[in-house]
């Protein structure tokens, strides 16, 4: 569904993306961890092209990206993505906020649109904030209406750029449920996360990055109770401590 | 004395009128035309292409660093050398559409330019095309910054509109000069004069006003 081969990627004389060879299956979710600043994020913004590779491969859904025939904007209706800072649009309110794209991009009829944007909503658990504004929310409130937002389009994957650290502590565990459901409903996923709990119920394999390479690939039972190099032993002992 | 003035004042109402009905449609107009082409210049000035953009910045740069008399002047006697003939009337209507672009340009790039990077990307992210995102996501959010200065701005242009007279529109100054000819005391005549600008723009410093307070209550957007 995802395949990197041999991706980089420069901001000026910055390597971020060192050599990157890495796919996901179609109904797979992968949890990418590593420090801040590893280029995990960098990693993730590419496949939806926010952000463009220097050179190497990168195949989305079957479409190499960079080539002529790929229309990126179409191939992006295809792909969810969830931002740390929700994004959502603050003068629009919540149905609104689901309901753009589908009516504007997928051309579904309002009511249709409405329809299915409500329902999507009630499944995040706000059903009863559809006329809401993003400023009237809570966070984890917010950042479920993204997810609905992505869930609207019926994407093929989902990615997840650091859904939950923006939030307090109490509101973290309302989005990662959000999370788990469509990861059991069987979507590709691509989570860029610290929260190992997550990792541990719902991701088949976890990707650890540091200084723009990936250093270790593995399940979450190896990655957590066994990491094989010192830079991931050294990751993990910092967030687990706590 | 000042009762014979005022006698005489009241037989020159029609030019008044018309003097007042001159000065309105050529803001109007222009305020209409310039807005139209501001809007269009700003999109078209923060969408990424940087000839676009230093080739309009120029422009307006030009404008702004000239004064109104003299771009008047250039249309109205220098372009016919070129031979481009113009009635006095579209000169103006040329010269402060001009002006009313330049600086609606800025202030529409200016309140483009503040909406956060984030919400292009999520409607990046959602495939909407690049009409789209302006259309549905940027400039409902730029309105908010841009409503208040761009209706201020409409109360410079109107005021503005008064230079036209130079090159002999009778506008509501022009009137002012051919009564006080007749009417020998300016200062009465200049006073009436001013109060016909001000019935025109002080509605709009009214409603400029009320736009600021609201910004404040809107969801990021303003609803007028």
């Amino acid at each position: 569904m995802i395949e990197f081969r041999g991706v980089n990627k420069w901001f000026g004389a910055l390597h971020v993306l060192k050599d990157i060879t890495l796919s996901v299956e179609p109904r797979e979710v992968v949890v990418v961890c590593g420090p801040s600043g590893s280029g995990k994020s960098t990693l993730i913004r590419c496949i939806n092209g926010l952000e463009t590779i220097k050179d190497g491969d990168l195949v989305v859904d079957g479409q190499r990206l960079g080539d002529r025939a790929t229309n990126m904007t179409e191939l992006r209706t295809e792909i969810g993505f969830v931002f740390q800072a929700f994004n959502l649009y603050p003068h629009k309110t919540a149905l609104e906020n689901v309901t753009l794209a589908p009516i504007h991009v997928r051309k579904i009829a309002r009511g249709e649109a409405e329809a299915s944007g409500r329902e999507m909503l009630a499944k995040v658990g706000l059903g009863d904030k559809f006329n809401a504004y993003p400023s009237e929310l809570s966070g984890g409130q917010q950042q479920r209406v993204a997810i609905a937002r992505c869930l609207c389009m019926r994407p093929k994957i989902m990615l997840f750029d650091e859904p939950t650290s923006a939030l307090d502590p109490e509101m973290i565990s309302e989005v990662l449920d959000v999370m788990v459901g469509v990861a059991e409903e069987g979507m590709t996923m691509m989570v860029v996360t610290h929260e190992m709990g997550f990792a541990r119920k719902v991701a088949q394999r976890v990707v650890f990055m540091d200084a723009g390479a990936v250093v270790e690939t593995g399940t979450p039972e190896e990655f957590f109770s066994d990491p094989k190099t010192d830079r991931s032993r050294a990751f993990l002992s910092k967030i687990l401590r706590h | 004395m000042i009762w014979f003035q005022l006698q005489s004042l009241m037989g020159s109402y029609p030019l008044a009128l018309r003097g007042l009905g001159m000065t309105i449609a050529l803001s109007g107009i222009s305020l209409v035309l310039g807005t139209i082409l501001g809007f269009a210049l700003g999109v078209l000035r923060t969408s990424g292409s940087r000839l676009l953009d230093s080739i309009i910045g120029l422009w307006v740069d030009l404008i702004r660093g000239t004064p109104f008399l003299v771009q008047i002047f250039l249309i109205f006697f220098i372009l016919p050398e070129l031979g481009v003939e113009l009635d006095a009337f579209t000169a103006g209507i040329i010269a402060l559409t001009n002006l009313a672009a330049c600086f609606i340009c800025e202030i529409v790039a200016a309140g483009i330019r503040s909406v956060p990077t984030g919400q292009v990307e999520a409607a990046l992210a959602s495939g909407l095309s690049q009409w789209q995102r302006m259309r549905q996501v940027v400039l409902p959010q730029a309105m908010r910054v841009s409503l208040p200065p761009l209706v201020g701005q409409y109360v410079l242009l109107i005021k503005d509109s008064s230079v036209v007279s130079a090159i002999g529109l009778t506008d509501l100054t022009r009137v002012g000069w051919l009564v006080v000819q007749r009417v020998p005391n300016g200062l009465l005549v200049f006073a009436i004069v001013g109060i016909g600008y001000f019935v025109v723009c002080y509605p709009l410093i009214l409603l400029a006003r009320r736009l600021e307070r609201r910004m404040s209550a809107a969801h990021g957007e303003v609803q007028l």
